[in-house]
């Protein structure tokens, strides 16, 4: 392990996770037993900042997505503890973690994001229904404004590019105020001008409206829209980066392949 | 190469087949286990008949109208006892043995007051014991009759009443009651067909049935020197005219043609079931291929890809079609047989006995099940498969599994309005038909179109009615309740498939409510309004003059009305000869009956003159004054004049009727029939309820005669008409349970293929209540419109078959409100239960998994 992972990992051991969006403590992710046993997540540490864009990166395999999904209350962990906010959300049931992501989580996936049964408006308030609260009118109108969308809105999501697919799934995420929004490859499926638009979306929700974002992604361009890198390789954390480039992104991922296959 | 694949294929989606395969096996063994069934019966029955009938039996000659016997409670035909000593004598014959039988008589235990043997379907019959050499029974406890008392029954009718050695037996003949003691018991050598039968000795079953010393038949066994039908040339020779003779292959005949009528209608109705939940069957494999095409589009794309033509992907979803309905059928075909076997069991229930031992399976019940099987399935996996092959090579690289769902097509649209067009004009030409021989046909066309144009019509209904109905969902239960009309309205086809197959079901059972309604309420308002006698004596034999003469005597009661009916050949001044039942009645019929006239009086008609109804008048020409010819058979005739011509639709139902005295003109005492029914009228100042239960007790000894008063006839009418209601609701209850079938398949691959969505769902916050209850709401919408759909085509069908019959005494409709409202909540209680497990499967899926799902 390299030094700088381990600066990385002392200094969230010292750091308090109350002040903290989400956090991980020890967070081991095993499937199978004995010697079929593959590790996915080995003992990782993780706090995500409140206010602030933050996005995992890593090669395939790394555990990157396993650690989002665990972050999230999608799965589960081996051993270790998580929270969101102030609720330890190890140990919950289906029923808790349910309320959790619908009350304080707002998700953003690669593909298939929107409901083909409901049009553009409805996929976007559909969190605040299902939880049976009123949207925040106004609020609503200015996500929807932000992400540009107010000429679309009865449009089904089949009539929408997949740009404007994935600005829905952002309205989405945002409409509700949740305490953290996650992203798995948010732009893993569009075109770069498209992908381009939805970050600065991203960007702009983290900037104006103070919202939470932890993004998984294997694009340097994309890390480059984040105020924080975190790097993952085989299911440990090695790196940490704030304020990157996707330049210096990609210098980072370089010399991290270069080093695994030295 | 291309069987493996399908083969493959079919085995990985095996758990989708599933519900599939349920349909074709009911609908398979229905139409294996009736064949069998039917099979059986007639092998039952013709071995009975080939064993027991005699090389050729004589009687007396009548005419052919008369084959089936004479008419109830009149003494049989009989020809002399030396009948017997002639035919010995003839060359060949080696035994003749003189027959007396009667089935005018009724068995009763007088100790429990009961009737012993069938009282409905089978016959009672009672005869003399001869030494037949192929006498169907055998003495099997106690002694053959040997004196006045003694009376030997049949095993199966003895064991049925508990009668034992030494009981008490009562034979209620038009001549009065009779006594015996059971003297033996004999058992059917191969199988009893459900009849009851007595034996007496000769001489008495002479003076208990015939009054006389005479046989009904005589029975001739040959030596073998000669075939039946010399035999039967000689012995009519011998004999003169006046005699008819009837050879062991006519015997036979003649049996198969009375049991096979009542199994054909059986076959028939199963048949017509089977073909009910064939096509509702139809419908999910549509939709089960329907939804693999879909989810296999990229696979398929990709076999395009790589060079396999439309031809192959086609024939590789008809192969797998192929498969189901193959495997299908040979399930289907084994729970045919265990279905026949229940058929069996059902039929002993009723007094038919059969052997379950011995199934007849004959090379047609493998070939037609299989026949039906396959093409059910081939068929419906047709259109699939079509769209199989239009799946582009493209598909393959398209992200999206499921391609976007085409809505209704307008050549689609067109077909079923035109379809449905057409039906709802033959249905209104059924409805404005005068009469309902000229309705019977529009009506048939049209109850055949608008079904099919509703089915091709479907999807396009499903848009528009899923929409309205659903529309309270999202307010009534809030985002599940939105989600679950728009899934019942994303993919009208199938929820159009799936809603066809529970509307054809409800839409019979509708129609048949309606019709049945309006039949016990026309009948009612009928009683209402033309009856004004008080009490109806009936029973299912003939009633006798001791039973008259009872009830005449019972204080209260004032007059008595009796009524016979007989066949017979009218002679119009059109020169037609009209075939027709007679009522006749006593003199005082109109005291108990208004029968509104057209023309002439009924006093006339009933004072040696006979009256028309007004079609029939209309029809024949026939006018107040006329004279009309009345042919009974056997060469007895009448000249009538019309009395009266009487309004169509009156409590008459069309028939002609004249009075007791006018038939007794021509008709001598024994060959006028004993009584239909009995009405009577009480006194102007007796209790009506009192004298009712006197007329009770004085029928008592009776106990197959029932009386009634209005009320209590108005039930029975009731009770007759739910018993046939309810047949129909037996049979069409597995239509809708394939139906109900078809729901789960749809709802249960809904769920599957839309695993992601769910996931999706899931991970925004969608709790498994939640979405459980979007599912079970889903399945309710579509249940529910099922069900609408089917209620109302049933209404159209019900209304229009009403007025069609509305000349045949049907002229109050009934619109069964109860039974429509229980249908539709019914039918959401359906929805709710076929969700069950798909809900229940859904709940249960994992989140990421559901999401990494591709």
């Amino acid at each position: 392990m390299t030094t700088a992972a381990n600066a990385v990992h002392s200094a969230q051991q010292s750091g308090g996770r109350a002040a903290s969006a989400a956090s991980a403590r020890q967070v081991t992710k095993a499937y199978g037993a004995g010697e079929t046993r593959v590790t996915a997540l080995d003992a990782v540490d993780v706090d995500i900042e409140r206010g602030r864009f933050t996005a995992i990166m890593g090669p395939s395999g790394s555990g990157k997505s396993t650690l989002m999904h665990c972050l999230a209350g999608l799965d589960t962990v081996t051993e270790g503890r998580i929270w969101i906010g102030d609720t330890e959300i190890t140990g919950l049931k289906d029923k808790q973690l349910t309320q959790l992501r619908r009350d304080k989580i707002g998700f953003i996936f690669q593909a298939f994001n929107l409901l083909p049964t409901l049009n553009a408006l409805e996929n976007i308030t559909l969190p605040m229904d299902i939880a049976g609260r009123k949207a925040d009118a106004a609020w609503l109108q200015q996500v929807i404004d932000t992400v540009g969308l107010s000429e679309r809105l009865k449009h089904r999501p089949t009539q929408l590019s997949g740009g404007q697919q994935q600005r829905v799934a952002v309205a989405r995420a945002l409409a509700a105020r949740p305490e953290i929004i996650f992203g798995d490859e948010p732009t893993g499926n569009l075109d770069s001008r498209s992908g381009a638009e939805v970050l600065t979306f991203l960007r702009r929700s983290v900037d104006e409206l103070g919202q939470t974002i932890v993004m998984v992604t294997h694009d340097p361009v994309a890390a480059g829209y984040a105020d924080r890198v975190l790097f993952l390789a085989d299911g440990a954390l090695v790196d940490d980066m704030t304020a990157p480039t996707a330049d210096s992104v990609l210098e980072r991922m370089r010399r991290f392949d270069g080093k695994r296959t030295s | 190469m291309l069987l493996k694949t399908s083969l493959r294929s079919f085995l990985a989606h095996k758990g989708r087949m599933i519900l599939s395969l349920i349909a074709v096996v009911l609908s398979v063994a229905f139409v294996s286990g009736t064949l069998v069934f039917a099979n059986t019966a007639t092998s039952t029955f013709d071995k009975l008949f080939a064993s027991t009938a005699s090389d050729l039996s004589v009687s007396k000659a009548v005419e052919e109208s008369d084959q089936n016997g004479p008419p109830r409670g009149v003494k049989p035909a009989t020809v002399p006892v030396d009948t017997v000593s002639r035919l010995a004598g003839l060359p060949g014959v080696r035994t003749a043995l003189g027959q007396v039988f009667s089935q005018s008589t009724v068995l009763v235990d007088p100790v429990a007051n009961k009737v012993v043997g069938p009282t409905q379907g089978a016959p009672t019959i009672v005869g003399n014991w001869t030494d037949s050499p192929r006498s169907a029974l055998d003495l099997t406890s106690g002694h053959l009759p040997q004196g006045p008392d003694d009376l030997v029954l049949d095993a199966d009718t003895a064991a049925k009443a508990h009668l034992g050695l030494g009981s008490k037996v009562r034979v209620v003949a038009t001549s009065g009651n009779y006594d015996f003691t059971l003297s033996g018991i004999a058992t059917f050598r191969t199988t009893n067909p459900g009849a009851a039968l007595a034996f007496l000795d000769t001489a008495t079953a002479q003076k208990t049935l015939l009054g006389e010393v005479a046989y009904t038949s005589v029975d001739l066994f040959g030596d073998g020197s000669r075939t039946d039908d010399q035999l039967k040339q000689e012995a009519l020779a011998a004999l003169g005219s006046g005699f008819q003779g009837k050879t062991a292959a006519d015997q036979k005949a003649d049996g198969a043609k009375g049991v096979g009528s009542f199994l054909d209608f059986m076959k028939y109705v199963m048949l017509g079931f089977a073909g009910i939940s064939l096509l509702v069957g139809g419908f999910l494999i549509i939709n089960t291929f329907s939804m693999l095409v879909a989810q296999r589009t990229r696979e398929i794309g990709l076999l395009r890809a790589l060079g396999g033509s439309r031809k192959q992907v086609n024939r590789s979803v008809l192969i797998e079609a192929l498969i189901l309905g193959l495997l299908g059928s040979t399930l289907g075909l084994a729970a045919g047989l265990g279905l026949a076997v229940l058929l069996i069991q059902l039929m002993k229930l009723l007094g038919m006995n059969l052997d379950a031992s011995s199934l007849e399976i004959t090379w047609t019940v493998p070939v037609a099940s299989y026949a039906v099987g396959i093409l059910i399935t081939v068929l419906a996996a047709w259109v699939p498969a079509r769209r199989a092959s239009r799946i582009s090579p493209m598909a393959a690289l398209r992200d999206h599994g499921t391609p976007a769902e085409a809505s209704a097509n307008r050549i689609r649209t067109v077909i079923g309005l035109v379809l449905t067009a057409l039906g709802v004009a033959g249905l209104g030409a059924a409805a404005a038909a005068h009469k309902a021989a000229d309705g019977g046909l529009p009506l048939g066309a049209g109850i055949v179109l608008t079904l099919i144009g509703f089915v091709v019509l479907g999807p396009l209904l499903s848009t528009g009615v899923v929409r309205v109905l659903g529309a309270a969902l999202p307010a009534l239960f809030g985002p599940s309740g939105k989600l679950a009309q728009r899934n019942a309205m994303r993919n009208p086809r199938r929820t159009g498939a799936t809603a066809a197959a529970l509307m054809i079901g409800l839409a019979v059972v509708t129609g048949a409510s309606v019709v049945t309604n309006s039949m016990v309420s026309s009948v009612n308002a009928q009683i209402d309004d033309s009856v004004g006698a008080d009490y109806v004596i009936t029973a299912n034999s003939p009633l006798t003059p001791a039973m008259a003469d009872a009830a005449r005597t019972t204080p209260g009661v004032r007059t008595l009305i009796e009524q016979k009916q007989l066949q017979v050949t009218f002679g119009t001044p059109d020169g037609k000869h009209p075939k027709s039942p007679l009522l006749v009645v006593t003199p005082n019929f109109t005291e108990g009956f208004r029968i509104p006239a057209v023309s002439g009086r009924t006093e006339d008609a009933l004072g040696g003159g006979i009256s028309v109804d007004q079609k029939f008048a209309t029809e024949h020409g026939v006018k107040v004054g006329d004279r009309l010819t009345v042919d009974y058979g056997q060469g007895r005739t009448q000249s009538l004049p019309v009395g009266v011509v009487t309004e169509s639709g009156s409590v008459l139902n069309g028939l002609p009727f004249t009075s007791f005295g006018t038939v007794a003109k021509v008709l001598p005492a024994d060959e006028i029939p004993g009584d239909d029914q009995i009405f009577g009228i009480a006194d102007p100042g007796a209790d009506k309820d009192r004298t009712l239960t006197a007329l009770q007790k004085s029928l008592e000894t009776y106990p197959q005669v029932q009386v009634q008063d209005r009320a209590g006839l108005k039930d029975l009418i009731q009770s007759q008409v739910n018993q046939l209601l309810y047949m129909v609701y037996g049979l069409l209850g597995l239509a809708i349970a394939v139906a109900v079938l078809g729901v789960v398949n749809t709802l249960a691959l809904s769920v599957v293929e839309r695993t992601r969505e769910i996931g999706l769902l899931r991970a925004i916050g969608l709790s498994r209540r939640q979405l459980r209850r979007m599912i079970r709401l889903e399945s309710v919408v579509i249940a529910v419109f099922g069900a609408l759909l089917g209620c109302g085509l049933g209404l159209a069908w019900g209304v229009t078959a009403r007025k069609v019959l509305a000349d045949q005494g049907l002229d109050v409709l009934t619109v069964p409100t109860a039974t429509i409202v229980f249908i539709l909540v019914a039918s959401a209680v359906i929805g709710l239960l076929a969700a069950l497990v798909p809900a229940f499967r859904a709940g249960r899926m994992n989140v990421l998994a559901a999401i990494a799902t591709d």
